[in-house]
């Protein structure tokens, strides 16, 4: 599995941590609901995952493995916090989309 | 053996204390402190007498006192600035003048001011002492800078003592006038302190190291000066300066064009227009020059200027004398003009005569005023001439003391005035005949005579002959001790004062020993170097020229001529006025009589100036307020208008937020990289 | 340790009063406010210094502790006072327990944290005129900008908000300017490892300025001196910076306003002084014709604009413009009567000013309005405080024997024949046109409010004014006096440490 994984250039691997990105971005950029709002955070974090786990594997170093452990930890507390702001989102102002609540503009 | 001039101090002193009580505990004192003003000017006239005697006896005194500032001597301007005294003849006669006028002032005001039920007399008895005090700290003054400054409190005790009864529009806005125009005269004369600091490093009026006797040593060649401005030849430079120190005299004297401000100060109190014009104020310029001619005489140009001013004051404030209805107001235009004298006198080269003139000036004036006083008491403080008439009968005392003063003030022989004003015109003439601007001035000064003959004796005609004219006049109110005591003392001097100086008499009869002020100013019983009238004649510009039968055929002649056409004046006079019930013969002056009456628009003229200073200083401020201010509140304007439009940016939607955010990673990005060649 | 008593003192009295009930706020003050007067005079009485304190003179009571580093520079708390400092300690303690007298009537809401800003930011004026650090000494003059905005900000007029933004905002940015002018001075000093004001400005004097960033020494002299300049041109005020000054001033209270023109704009003078003319006097010289032109337009335009003014405190406010350009003057001009006329000028126009304003709010307590045309005939109803008005509007004409006169004739008389400027006659002569104008609209304000038949609308009857309003008056009447005709208590200290200033110019030419 290892030497599978290491066979493949390293690029590849960026590569698809872009496109990932690029797909949780696009997602942030187009979608008004905060739910979808939450899921592109959760890809963009995860393309950077991709990132850490292969330099990892590239260098031999488990540091980068070690950081995106703490990155999904992370990005469950996000989560948890995520929903628990549009849960408040949803309570105030009966909807989830985020172009709604703009109280705290000029 | 007593130094007295260990006193002289005291002679200034005692008047201040005399107003510090006043205005302190002035409430609670009989008379609202006029005793205490009495009791200190009396003594600072005993004691003025006692140093007039012992100048008499050949001493004199140039001390300095007290040093109120000192440059520590290093440093480029090294200048000390002291007060001190200077006691020689001058000045000793001067004292004796101020303190007797003052005396005289305080005891008369008790008739006119207490005894009239003014309110406010503590205030009225502490503006005289500080009135006092000032005149007498720049009589004493040993220098300049001492001078300036009690010159300068005679201003503001002026504007106290005119705007006395501030609670009437007219007073307060007549002392704001006095102290405003002879503040004028005053930039100049500050100027000229400074300036005579800065060139000679010293204000000291007498002495080795005195700047007269420096600028006479500059110029003769055997001493320089600290410092000229660069470019400028010392003469000239003398001069700017003198003239810069004119301008205070011109000021304080009411010389045209700073006059105007005299006629005004009719508003105040009559006791104090008797100071003001006698003794005090006015009398400071024409002083002032007197003090320190041995400056003025060096220099022709001044010299001459100070002439032509004199002269044409004297004629010019005469003419407007002739056509005022208020009996104040004819006083104030004589003394504009009897001061004219005076400066024509300096200006000729007449030192002697000028203080000749003050001095028996400052007596009949003084008499004037307090006559006039008097009438205005009697006349229930009417000071109109057309309602008054026939009081010669009611008021004898004043009537006769008021008419020695008039002939006095006419110059007819032998009165004071007749002998000093004879002498002014003779210094002017004998001077002129070699000098065509001085003749000038000299003729213009002649002109003036029967013109004040003529206006002295409408006055005295309207006032005190023909019918009353009036209830008031037809029953005036008597008049006491304290109103006909000072008149007569100053009656007696009106007629005898002349007699200390009767030159024409020694001229034509050769008896010696008559002109008693000219051996006084001539330091003939002791007195200090280089302030003597001789000397002065020595470095002044004028050589004497006569008449047909020399020097005595001129006097004779000039005696002749002046007392001629005062006579003719005062014969106009009568025929005009001295009638049971006279009438205005002004119409017949048509057009002249309004420019007369108006002052020759010369009050509408400093009016409109202010206006128009007013004007400026208004579009001054627009300017300050539109643009400076408007400067500053528009960049506020510019920062809270960039604020308003940036702050659009926080539209409030995430995902506009999240959009610039992207943006700006991505121009991050380029630009590092474009920055960091990354794509070339 | 005196000057940190004082200081300290000072502080902690401030915080005293912050907590004391508002009723007798204002005795506390005014009883705590004493100290640091008498304290002051203690000073003055064993003042033992000589020459200036920037040029290697003798400080007094100084006190030079290390106290942290910045930049591989160390920072003190190095304070000490001088012939110059000393005066203007002296005037600070004085003017403040007066002014806090003439607030009792004035202030009637929030009395205790009003006095304990006042005393806050006495404390403060004494570092500045104090702290001989660069560090400390801008620590302290910040820092009096914090009390004096909410003391506009809370107690002043109807537009107290705009007056208190202006003149904060304004003289912050003020302060930014001449921050940055000093600092480029004292990195191009590489070899000074301190912020000490001495230091510098003897390694200044003595060369010690390199070249920094590929700018010449003078270029960088040059810059840090328009700089310095400009920023406490704003705080002086001179003309055209000044326009914040008559807002501050019509907003705020009397007691603030009375510490406004008296010690406050003293700081900027006494910091150009400082700063500008004893650091660096060959710059000063060189610019000598632009700021004695700047110093005759302040003079004249600063009258011209009193003359149009209908508020009485405008009309002053305007007037110290027109004062401070004199100060300039006789600085720039480097003779020891210029620079120490200026400096005796700045005690003078202290002591005038607040009294003119305390007398003005005098008038305001009884009559609620302060224009010209809405009162007249005052001297009816309050003979003494209209009569101490008057005697102190003749001071602030330049009446002889008070000591406005002395200040202005000392600078007269330095700047008339002064080497350091060219066209010096004519300049002094332009700048004492002021004292025609000063009487112009001095006497004509008086004359129509003070003067004639009493008329004013009010609902009450106007009585004369209450003893604790007029007895600070009095006093700063009897004290301007005094200075008048014995300018030498001051001055002959000032001279001393003016001198050195007057001597360290090069005059070209």
């Amino acid at each position: 599995m290892t030497a599978v994984a290491a066979s493949i250039p390293p690029q590849w691997y960026l590569l698809l941590a872009t496109a990932v990105f690029c797909i949780g971005l696009f997602g942030v950029l187009t979608r008004n609901d905060a739910l979808y709002f939450l899921m592109s955070v959760e890809l963009m974090m995860n393309a950077a995952n991709i990132n850490f786990v292969a330099f990892a594997l590239y260098y031999g170093d488990l540091t980068g493995q070690v950081f995106a452990l703490f990155v999904i930890a992370l990005a469950a507390a996000e989560v948890a916090i995520g929903i628990g702001i549009i849960l408040v989102l949803y309570r105030n102002f009966g909807v989830t989309d985020v172009t709604v609540p703009t109280e705290m503009r000029w | 053996m007593i130094d007295v001039f260990s006193y002289v101090p005291a002679i200034v002193l005692l008047p201040f204390f005399s107003f510090l009580v006043a205005l302190g505990v002035g409430k609670h004192l009989p008379k609202g402190g006029a005793f205490g003003g009495i009791a200190a000017t009396a003594g600072s006239f005993l004691l003025s007498l006692w140093v007039l005697a012992t100048v008499a006896g050949g001493e004199a005194a140039n001390r300095t006192l007290y040093t109120w500032a000192d440059a520590g001597g290093i440093g480029p301007t090294d200048i000390e600035l002291s007060f001190g005294i200077l006691i020689d003849p001058l000045s000793a006669l001067m004292l004796v003048i101020v303190t007797l006028v003052a005396l005289l002032v305080h005891v008369f005001s008790l008739g006119y001011m207490n005894d009239e039920g003014e309110t406010g007399l503590p205030r009225y008895y502490a503006g005289l002492g500080l009135f006092s005090a000032s005149m007498l700290g720049f009589v004493v003054a040993d220098n300049l800078l001492m001078a300036f400054m009690f010159f300068e409190l005679v201003g503001l005790c002026s504007y106290l003592l005119i705007g006395f009864h501030f609670r009437e529009p007219g007073p307060p806005s007549a002392a704001k006038k006095a102290f405003l125009v002879t503040r004028f005269g005053d930039y100049f004369f500050l100027i000229g302190v400074v300036a005579v600091l800065a060139t000679f490093g010293t204000a000291q009026f007498a002495g080795e190291g005195s700047f007269p006797a420096l600028a006479e040593a500059a110029l003769n060649g055997s001493g320089s000066v600290a410092w000229t401005p660069g470019g400028v030849e010392l003469q000239t430079w003398l001069t700017v300066v003198g003239l810069l120190v004119l301008g205070g005299v011109v000021g304080k004297s009411a010389q045209f064009p700073l006059h105007t401000w005299l006629p005004d100060a009719m508003e105040g109190p009559t006791p104090v227009s008797a100071l003001i014009h006698a003794a005090t104020m006015v009398a400071a310029g024409v002083y002032l020059v007197a003090r320190m001619y041995g400056f003025y005489a060096l220099s022709p140009t001044a010299l001459a200027i100070i002439a032509f001013i004199g002269g044409f004051t004297a004629l010019f404030a005469a003419t407007m004398g002739l056509v005022k209805d208020e009996l104040k107001q004819v006083l104030a235009y004589s003394t504009i003009s009897q001061y004219g004298y005076m400066m024509l006198a300096l200006g000729a080269g007449g030192y002697v005569a000028a203080v000749f003139h003050l001095t028996t000036h400052a007596f009949f004036k003084a008499l004037l005023f307090l006559g006039a006083g008097a009438v205005i008491i009697a006349m229930h403080h009417n000071e109109d001439m057309w309602d008054m008439g026939g009081l010669k009968s009611k008021m004898p005392v004043t009537y006769y003391t008021f008419l020695a003063g008039s002939l006095a003030l006419a110059g007819i022989f032998p009165f004071a005035g007749f002998w000093s004003k004879d002498e002014i015109l003779y210094e002017a003439l004998v001077h002129g005949l070699n000098d065509p601007l001085l003749l000038g001035g000299y003729l213009m000064g002649l002109l003036a005579v029967p013109v004040t003959a003529f206006y002295t004796f409408r006055m005295v005609f309207l006032t005190f002959h023909g019918e009353p004219r009036s209830a008031t006049a037809r029953d005036p109110e008597p008049v006491r001790w304290n109103v006909k005591g000072p008149l007569t003392v100053l009656g007696v001097l009106a007629v005898v004062t002349g007699f200390i100086n009767m030159v024409p008499v020694q001229k034509v009869l050769g008896v010696e020993g008559i002109d008693l002020l000219h051996l006084w100013l001539d330091n003939h019983w002791g007195g200090i170097d280089g302030l003597s009238s001789h000397h002065y004649a020595d470095i002044g510009p004028y050589s004497s020229g006569y008449l047909v039968g020399g020097e005595v055929g001129t006097v004779l002649v000039g005696a002749a001529v002046s007392l001629g056409l005062a006579l003719g004046g005062l014969l106009v006079a009568w025929r005009l006025y001295n009638v049971p019930s006279p009438t205005e013969h002004t119409a017949k002056l048509g057009g002249i009589k309004d420019v007369l009456y108006n002052n020759y628009y010369l009050d509408e003229l400093q009016v409109w100036l202010a206006y128009r200073t007013e004007d400026v200083a208004g579009g001054a401020n627009t300017f300050d307020q539109g643009i400076i201010d408007g400067v500053v509140n528009g960049v506020s304007s510019v920062s809270l208008f960039g604020g308003s439009r940036v702050r659009r940016l926080q539209s409030g939607v995430v995902s506009q937020y999240a959009t610039l955010l992207t943006l700006g990673l991505v121009a991050l990005l380029l630009a590092l990289g474009v920055s960091g060649g990354w794509f070339l | 340790m005196m000057i940190e008593a004082l200081i300290g003192f000072t502080f902690v009295a401030a915080l005293l009063v912050l907590l004391a009930p508002d009723e007798w706020a204002g005795r506390l003050a005014f009883a705590f406010s004493l100290l640091p007067f008498a304290g002051a005079l203690y000073l003055w009485s064993g003042f033992d210094g000589a020459g200036n304190a920037l040029t290697g003179g003798d400080i007094a009571y100084a006190t030079q502790i290390e106290w942290l580093e910045v930049g591989g520079r160390t920072v003190s708390w190095f304070v000490g006072v001088d012939g110059i400092s000393l005066p203007l300690v002296v005037l600070t303690t004085f003017l403040v327990p007066l002014a806090i007298v003439s607030a009792w009537t004035p202030i009637d809401a929030r009395q205790s944290q009003f006095y304990g800003l006042m005393l806050f930011m006495e404390a403060n004026l004494l570092g500045v005129f104090t702290a001989l650090d660069f560090f400390l000494w801008f620590v302290f003059w910040e820092a009096v900008l914090v009390p004096m905005y909410f003391l506009i900000g809370v107690w002043g007029g109807p537009r107290r908000k705009y007056a208190a933004i202006k003149f904060f905002v304004y003289t912050n940015a003020a302060s930014l300017l001449m921050f940055i002018g000093f600092m480029s001075l004292t990195f191009a000093l590489g070899d000074t490892q301190s912020f000490a004001l001495p230091e510098i400005t003897q390694a200044i004097a003595s060369g010690g300025l390199e070249t920094w960033f590929g700018i010449s020494p003078d270029r960088i002299a040059m810059i840090a001196f328009v700089a310095m300049f400009a920023g406490f041109a704003v705080k002086v005020p001179i003309v055209p910076v000044h326009t914040w000054l008559p807002d501050a001033h019509v907003e705020a209270p009397t007691p603030v306003s009375v510490l406004l023109a008296g010690v406050l704009l003293k700081m900027g003078t006494y910091a150009l002084l400082r700063f500008n003319f004893t650091m660096l006097p060959d710059q000063a010289s060189a610019l000598a014709v632009p700021i004695a032109a700047i110093a005759v337009i302040s003079v004249i335009y600063g009258a011209m604009l009193a003359l149009a003014q209908k508020d009485l405190k405008r009309i002053v406010a305007y007037s110290s413009v027109s004062s401070m350009g004199y100060v300039i003057l006789g600085l720039v001009v480097f003779t020891e009567y210029g620079v120490g006329g200026a400096t005796f000028q700045m005690v003078a126009h202290g002591l005038i000013s607040g009294l003119m304003f305390m007398a003005v709010g005098v008038i305001y307590n009884a009559t609620h309005t302060r224009m010209v045309g809405d009162m007249s005939g005052m001297a009816d109803r309050m003979p003494v405080a209209v009569g101490i008005l008057v005697a102190g509007a003749f001071g602030y004409m330049g009446l002889p024997l008070m000591a406005g006169f002395a200040g202005e004739f000392f600078i007269f008389v330095g700047s008339f024949s002064a080497p350091a400027l060219p066209y010096a006659p004519l300049f002094t002569a332009l700048a004492m046109f002021g004292i025609v104008i000063v009487a112009g609209y001095l006497l004509s304000a008086m004359q129509s409010t003070l003067f004639g038949p009493f008329e004013l609308e009010t609902d009450y009857e106007v009585g004369p004014a209450p003893f604790h309003d007029v007895a600070p008056l009095a006093v700063l009447l009897v004290a301007i006096i005094v200075l008048g005709v014995a300018p030498d208590i001051f001055f002959e200290m000032i001279r001393d440490a003016a001198l050195p200033v007057v001597e360290g110019v090069t005059i070209n030419g």
